[in-house]
Parts: C-alpha cells; sequence; structure tokens
C-alpha cells in the first residue's frame, strides 16, 4: 500500500478520547485541530473524529483522533474504537470528582478492548474554573504515578496545554515505536488508518513496510 | 453543521437576536447558509390552500383524522409526504404517533412523573440539558422555560421506562418535539415511539448494549452494498463503516446535526411510515453524493459524510428520492440475518437487563 503523495507525513498514528460526558473532550479535540472552543457545544453522539499534522522529535506526525461518546451506554459502540489505537487520552473535568473517580473504570475498559501497550494519559480539563476546582492536582499526580500513566491538567478554553498533552503523547508513542523497531525486525507496531494503513517502518534500514489493522 | 435556511423575518422587534423561522439563532456569517428568500404571493397562496386541505382533513382538534385515515390512507400518506403544514405539525404528530390516545388514557401520569418521582439519571440530564440545540432561542436561556421543558420530559421518560432512563440523544428527539407541542404531549408521543405504539419501538435504540442501533448498522451496511455497490466497496476499501457516520441518523432520527426544515420533513415521514425512512434518507444521501464520494479518501470521507452538502439536503429533491428507494422487503430479509446470527431483539434486550 503505497503513500499518497499528498499525504506528507512519516507516521500516522491512531489515538482516542475517552473519559466520562462533559469533561470536554471535543472541545480538546477541536482546539487541537481546529484550534476552536465552542461554548455552545452538543453533546457528542457516536463517535467523532479529526486530525491534525504536527511535528514531533523532527518527524511529521499525523494524528487520527476519535472522540467517543462519554455516556455508558455509549461503549457498546465506541470501545470497538480503541482497536488499533496506540494512544488513548483520558480525559476527566478538575471540578468534578465523579468523573476523576471513574478514571479506573476507563482504565478497565481500555484493558478489555485496545491494545496491551496503549499509551496512555491522563488529563484533567477545565482548570480555567479555577474556583471550582474540587480534584487537586496532586491526587491526580499520584493516581498517574502510580497507574504508570502520563499526566498533565489542560484548559480546552484558554488553551493551556492542550498542544502540550498532544505532542507529549504523540512523542512518546513515537519513542516507543521507534525503539521497538530498532529493536526488532519486527515491523512497528503499527499506525493505523482504521484499518488500511500504513505505518512507515524504521527509517533506518529504509524498509518502508506496511501494516493492517484488523478490523 | 447548523447550516440553516434563512428566511426572511417579518415584524420581528430589532432587539430581538435574529433567528430563523424555526428559531435557530443566525450566524453572522450565514451568507453560504442557502437561499435567502421571501415567500411569494403565489407560495404564500399555494401554503394557505394546503393548509386549508389539511384542515378539513383532520377535523376540529383532530376529530376526523382516525375516519379519514381508514377510508383514505394513499390520501394521507401522499400529503404527509409532501409536508405537514408547519401550523398543525404539532396536533398531527401527536395524531399519527398514537401519542394522543396515550394521553388520553393515562391521565395525570405525566404530573405524576414530574412531581413526584426521582430518577437515578438526574444528572446525566442536567449534564445535557444546555448541549442540547444549544443555537435554538427556545433552549438557550439557562433555566428557562425551554430548559425546563426539557429537563421534566427527560426525566419523567427516565422514570416512567427505568430500563432505558436516559440515554444521550433522547435529549434532541424531546427536543424536536417540545418545540411543535406541550411537555405532557412531547412525553406521551416519547412514549409512543419507544414502546411502539404504532411502528416497531425503538426502546431497543437506547437500552443497554443499544442493540436496535447495532442492528439498524447491520441493515444499513447490507443495503449500501447492494443498493450503491460501487460505493460500498469504495466503503470497503477505505474501512468506512455505518457506525462511523449513521449511529446519530437513527439514535436522533436526524434531528441532531442536519438542518432543522429537512429534520420536519423527514419526522413527518418518520411518523406515519416508520424507521425504514431513516433507511431511505440514509441511502438517498449517498446516492446524491454517489459519484463524489467514491473518489474521496478515508479522512475526506468521513468529512464528507457528517458535512452534506447544502443541495443534498434539499427536502423537495432529496425526499421524492428516498420515497423512491424500496427497503421494506430487504430490511426484513435483513433483520433475519442479523437475527440468526445475534438472536431475537427482545431475547438481546433481555439477556442485557438480567444482571449476569
Amino acid at each position: 500500500m503505497a503513500r499518497r503523495p499528498d499525504e506528507d507525513y512519516d507516521y500516522l498514528f491512531k489515538v482516542v478520547l475517552i473519559g466520562d460526558s462533559g469533561v470536554g473532550k471535543s472541545n480538546l479535540l477541536s482546539r487541537f485541530t481546529r484550534n476552536e472552543f465552542c461554548l455552545e457545544s452538543k453533546s457528542t453522539i457516536g463517535v467523532e473524529f479529526a486530525t491534525r499534522t504536527l511535528q514531533v522529535e523532527g518527524r511529521t506526525i499525523k494524528a487520527q483522533i476519535w472522540d467517543t461518546a462519554g455516556q455508558e451506554r455509549y461503549r457498546a459502540i465506541t470501545s470497538a474504537y480503541y482497536r488499533g489505537a496506540l494512544g488513548a487520552l483520558l480525559v476527566y473535568d478538575v471540578t468534578k470528582p465523579t468523573t476523576f473517580d471513574n478514571v479506573s473504570r476507563w482504565l478497565k475498559e481500555l484493558r478489555d478492548h485496545a491494545d496491551s501497550n496503549i499509551v496512555i494519559m491522563l488529563i484533567g480539563n477545565k482548570t480555567d474554573l479555577k474556583h471550582l476546582r474540587a480534584v487537586a492536582t496532586e491526587d491526580a499526580q499520584g493516581f498517574a504515578e502510580k497507574e504508570g500513566l502520563s499526566f498533565i491538567e489542560t484548559s480546552a478554553l484558554e488553551a493551556t496545554n492542550v498542544e502540550k498533552a498532544f505532542q507529549t503523547i504523540l512523542s512518546e508513542i513515537y519513542r516507543i515505536i521507534s525503539k521497538k523497531s530498532l529493536a526488532s525486525d519486527e515491523p512497528a507496531p503499527t499506525s493505523i488508518k482504521e484499518g488500511k494503513t500504513l505505518v512507515v517502518g524504521p527509517q533506518d534500514n529504509n524498509t518502508k513496510k506496511t501494516c493492517c489493522s484488523t478490523s | 453543521m447548523e447550516k440553516k435556511r434563512v428566511e426572511e423575518q417579518e415584524g420581528v422587534p430589532v432587539a430581538l437576536p435574529k433567528v430563523d423561522r424555526f428559531g435557530f439563532v443566525k450566524q453572522e456569517t450565514s451568507a453560504t447558509d442557502g437561499p435567502t428568500k421571501s415567500r411569494s404571493a403565489l407560495e404564500h397562496e399555494r401554503e394557505e390552500r394546503r393548509i386549508r386541505k389539511w384542515r378539513k382533513m383532520i377535523g376540529v382538534g383532530g376529530s376526523d383524522w382516525k375516519h379519514y385515515v381508514r377510508r383514505k390512507p394513499h390520501v394521507v400518506k401522499r400529503r404527509i409526504r409532501k409536508g405537514i403544514p408547519d401550523c398543525l405539525r404539532g396536533l398531527v404528530w401527536q395524531l399519527i404517533s398514537g401519542s394522543r390516545d396515550l394521553l388520553l388514557m393515562n391521565p395525570g401520569v405525566y404530573e405524576q412523573l414530574v412531581i413526584y418521582e426521582t430518577s437515578a439519571s438526574e444528572l446525566d440530564i442536567i449534564r445535557d440539558i444546555s448541549r442540547t440545540f444549544p443555537s435554538h432561542i427556545f433552549f438557550q436561556q439557562r433555566h428557562g422555560p425551554g430548559q425546563r421543558s426539557l429537563y421534566n420530559v427527560l426525566k419523567a421518560y427516565s422514570v416512567y421506562d427505568r430500563d432505558v432512563g436516559y440515554v444521550q440523544g433522547m435529549g434532541f428527539v424531546a427536543g424536536l418535539l417540545l418545540l411543535y407541542m406541550s411537555e405532557e404531549d412531547a412525553f406521551w408521543l416519547l412514549v409512543a415511539l419507544l414502546k411502539g405504539a404504532v411502528h416497531a419501538p425503538m426502546e431497543g435504540l437506547y437500552l443497554v448494549g443499544l442493540p436496535l442501533v447495532q442492528q439498524y448498522l447491520f441493515q444499513l451496511d447490507h443495503l449500501v452494498k447492494e443498493y450503491l455497490p460501487k460505493l460500498g466497496e469504495h466503503f470497503a476499501q477505505e474501512m468506512i463503516n455505518p457506525s462511523m457516520y449513521a449511529s446519530q441518523w437513527f439514535i436522533t432520527v436526524f434531528s441532531y446535526s442536519f438542518p432543522f426544515h429537512l429534520a420536519l420533513r423527514i419526522w413527518d415521514v418518520f411518523l406515519f411510515e416508520g424507521v425504514k425512512i431513516v433507511f431511505k434518507v440514509g441511502l438517498a444521501l449517498l446516492k446524491y453524493c454517489h459519484d463524489d464520494l467514491v473518489k474521496l479518501p478515508f479522512e475526506k470521507l468521513i468529512h464528507a459524510l457528517r458535512n452534506f452538502p447544502n443541495d443534498a439536503m434539499n427536502p423537495d429533491m432529496l425526499l421524492p428520492m428516498a420515497y423512491s428507494i424500496k427497503v421494506s422487503k430487504r430490511l426484513e430479509e435483513l433483520k433475519e440475518e442479523y437475527e440468526k446470527e445475534n438472536g431475537k431483539l427482545s431475547d438481546r434486550i433481555r439477556q442485557k437487563l438480567q444482571p449476569s
């Protein structure tokens, strides 16, 4: 499967946005991909999708991001989208403790449906609502360390740390992939195009390998 | 994708936000939002004539309706397909959905549900209230009458049917109804739809596991392949499946992101003829955009499937095209096929509801 000439990137990484309903997943996505924030946004029904191409560790990475409906019942549809994802942004709302309490349920959800080596980043969103904060940074930080997740707090509204959050998870994925592909002759764990994909294998030995995920 | 048809406002005080004729606040940059036109005298006259015909058909407060439907079902069907006059829509919807009968049979029940019962879904509902038709003037005001009604209807339903409770997407259905009828009427129409007063029950769209969504997506997937083989093949190649674009078509019956004037016309037919119009409209959209869609790669395809061009969403073009697509027989066969693999819907529901 050849790379299309108009799609100029070295790697394509699929990332999912998950977390309770109303924590700001869709606005994080629109902030990252279009630099937009919508105060009057509708709740997400099913899944939404957006991409952005950016430079990470000197490589051109295309991030393909699936934004999922947060309500528990929608997992019947959304969990299919975890498959093949290299990264997951697990979002909670710093003003709503229950959304933080539910993080462990989301982790279980990932363990059940996602690839075992998926990179997970915990995101505490809505830091702009300072007077309403109800989840302490240290608590979330501690939890993330215990679970081996990276962690960051963001405000999609004020555009604080959104870029950094995505940059961080994408570089983490990149590092893992490039390490793996150096370490073995196996093709790098795939990035997918919901199936049709391309992973560009290790640059060093110049073998461009393609992989397809099953779905 | 709130593309609105822009209608000229007559006699609206300057101080009010500018809204279209359905009450959606107009974006400042609405230059590309479709034709701006005022109704010509001729159109106006035609509309008046249509309303008179409809009034005769319905009778005072709906008294002649049942009689008329029994005598001339084909006339009713034809007129509904042309669109119910907006001023009669609320009443006619209640008549054709069977909700009026439910309301009459259950006096006081709604009030009881709203005032005295509590629901486990209350917080979920509240969280979504301001995220339901956020650009509509009726629902914009925080804790205003629109938001209160929406909350009441959804809460009442979540108590009435605790297995369904509240699921995101129901708000758009309830919201659309509330623009045309009172809270109590909207509630009973929701009951009529989900419990299947006239057509197949919709509750499976919202129950645990979303079993009916899964079945509909399966059916649509096959219909696309059979009816639009070239596009079906292209979708398969690009790994596009209907859950990426059509879940909300079914879950909200096109009320989530389609232009409101189109959604209303679909709802007219949906309430009278059932869910097959959702498949037909979906297929018609794909057919209309077919030649563009088959050329697009994955990402552009997904975008296109969520942002159909304005000309595709003209009801007077799209709906006749949808009517010409025959799906009933295949839908039935595909349902059986799906049930062979996954069990009957009622069993699937029962299974999910029982704690394992």
